[in-house]
């Protein structure tokens, strides 16, 4: 059985209804991909397995447990994290507190994670106490990373993760990414940057118009002539 | 009277002003709306006040606490009878709402307690410090003798006990910092799995403690009638604005920018302008949103 299992999702936003009839599956410890042109539904799909979207049909399971109603704060029990792709940390609080908060729900983090986090994220450990808000873009995705990481889920999302960065951090932030899934945690990873996503995950689905394109593993859909030519500017 | 009296006088009217406007920002900051009700807490908490001390009768410090317990359960009582349920359609109809209960409060007080104005029957010690010359420049004095009455420090010492409380829950606690994640977003909060409901629930009893305690200091420090908070909630929103509204620190600093202006410029005015001191905090507080629109704190002032 998988880890996470959509099937036949309708979503969007109030009357707006922007996916239809979408199936989506992520095993444990896998690496999954969801790519496809702007406006696509990436990212709704995401939302709405975190229930910041509104599921209008269909039903989301997560490791047996069907989370189809559950609101985002009641999702987060279940073992899996968010990243949002912006305003994933609270400016006004220290780099500390906003790792504080994403141990929130439990009533206490073992060091070791801590260390753990900061060991692959150095800078945060250097800067504990300097304001969210000031940090550079890249640090901030650093922080949201490690935010969704001190509950060392099961499965974590990350939506566009490399937008708005540096093109040398682009490939630092996806080493990161890999770093995280092969200690175990599986990936569900939205992405604009397609072909360096599907370079670097185990399986991916293409999504246009909110339905279901393709699917298939990484690096079959990179190579597939389809994909390539609709989806990946040839 | 000198500038060093006058400077007491405003200390003292900006460290009730700053505990109460602390509960109005962190509502602003958190629950996203401007309770214009909020005068009308600190009139409730001074009335609990006097009564404690009237009926049952208890010492005006334990008086003080039941006030504070009776002010924050009213307050969340309030919150989830008027403003709860309309939290989703946003700060207008919240606003307007607040106006409204605030109308009903304000008269309902009125019919039960009766339009004289009460008061705690304190014994003030009076501390006089005679010994500063005064520094005359025309008909002003910039320096002179000053006196501080045992009212006034306990006043001023309240204020930088809750200063330091809500510091310390803000940035030691989980409940803070929660609050604080809230204020700067909520959605991602949620993300974090922190119950917005309970946090929201947690500031408005807060914020009707805080209210309580500035109504019962208020009440000792000069008399308390139906009226009262009412006409502290400019003098309040003013400075949580001043300081950036949802800013507590802002708030503050705001507070004692508002208690000095109002102080000193009833002081030293010419005698046929003393009418306009309390229109000079606005004019200041016009001043600051003209040059600065994020307030002394910085805080961006969102829509409202």
């Amino acid at each position: 059985m998988s880890l996470l299992d959509v099937s036949n999702l309708d979503a969007g936003y109030g009357d707006l209804q922007v996916l239809s009839d979408v199936d989506l599956t992520v095993d444990r410890g896998e690496y999954v991909a969801i790519v496809g042109p702007n406006g696509a539904g990436k990212s709704t799909a995401m939302k709405s397995v975190f229930g910041i979207a509104d599921r209008q049909g269909g039903s989301i399971t997560f490791d047996g447990t069907d989370i189809t109603a559950h609101s985002p704060e009641r999702v987060i029990h279940e073992g899996l994290s968010y990243v949002p792709q912006t305003e994933n940390v609270f400016p006004s609080l220290t780099v500390d507190e906003n790792l504080r908060l994403g141990g929130y729900i439990l009533d206490d983090v073992p060091e070791s994670r801590r260390e753990a986090i900061f060991e692959r994220f150095p800078v945060l450990a250097d800067r504990g106490e300097q304001v969210a808000g000031t940090l550079s873009g890249g640090q901030q995705q650093m922080l949201a990373m490690g935010c969704a990481l001190m509950l060392d889920p099961d499965l974590v999302l990350l939506d566009e993760p490399s937008a708005g960065l540096a093109p040398d951090l682009v490939d630092e932030m996806f080493d990161r990414i890999d770093d995280i899934n092969e200690m175990g945690t599986a990936v569900l990873i939205v992405e604009q940057n397609a072909k360096e996503a599907l370079r670097r995950c185990d399986r991916g689905y293409v999504l246009a118009n909110g339905e279901n394109r393709y699917e298939g593993g990484g690096d079959e859909l990179l190579n597939d002539e389809e994909v390539r030519r609709q989806f990946l500017g040839g | 009277m000198g500038l060093a009296q006058n400077v007491i006088f405003g200390l003292v009217t900006g460290s009730y002003i700053a505990i109460a406007a602390i509960g109005f920002t962190l509502i602003y900051g958190i629950v996203n709306m401007i309770n214009f009700a909020y005068g009308e807490y600190l009139t409730m908490g001074a009335f609990i006040g006097i009564l404690t001390v009237g009926v049952l009768p208890l010492p005006l410090p334990l008086a003080a606490v039941v006030a504070m317990v009776g002010g924050g359960l009213i307050s969340l009582l309030l919150a989830r009878l008027f403003f709860t349920p309309i939290n989703q359609t946003g700060p207008v109809p919240m606003l307007l709402t607040s106006i409204g209960l605030g109308l009903v409060l304000r008269n309902g007080i009125r019919l039960t307690a009766g339009q004289s104005a009460r008061y705690f029957d304190t014994e003030a010690i009076t501390f006089r410090f005679d010994g500063l010359p005064p520094l005359s420049v025309g008909s002003v004095d910039l320096l002179g003798g000053f006196f501080v009455t045992s009212e006034q420090l306990i006043v001023m010492g309240c204020a930088v006990g809750v200063f330091l409380l809500v510091h310390t829950l803000l940035t030691r606690t989980d409940v803070g910092i929660a609050m604080r994640a809230m204020g700067d977003n909520e959605n991602l909060a949620r993300v974090r799995g922190i119950d917005t409901q309970r946090i929201r629930d947690s500031v408005w009893v807060l914020a009707g403690v805080l209210a309580a305690l500035a109504g019962v200091l208020l009440g000792i420090q000069t008399n308390v009638s139906a009226g009262t908070g009412f006409s502290q909630i400019l003098q309040i929103l003013s400075a949580a604005i001043l300081g950036g509204a949802g800013s507590p620190y802002g708030a503050i600093a705001g507070s004692y920018v508002i208690g000095l202006v109002l102080a000193l410029s009833t002081a030293f005015l010419p005698a046929g302008m003393t009418g306009i001191s309390s229109a000079i905090a606005f004019l200041i507080l016009i001043g600051v949103l003209l040059v600065k629109p994020s307030g002394l704190a910085g805080q961006e002032v969102r829509e409202a």
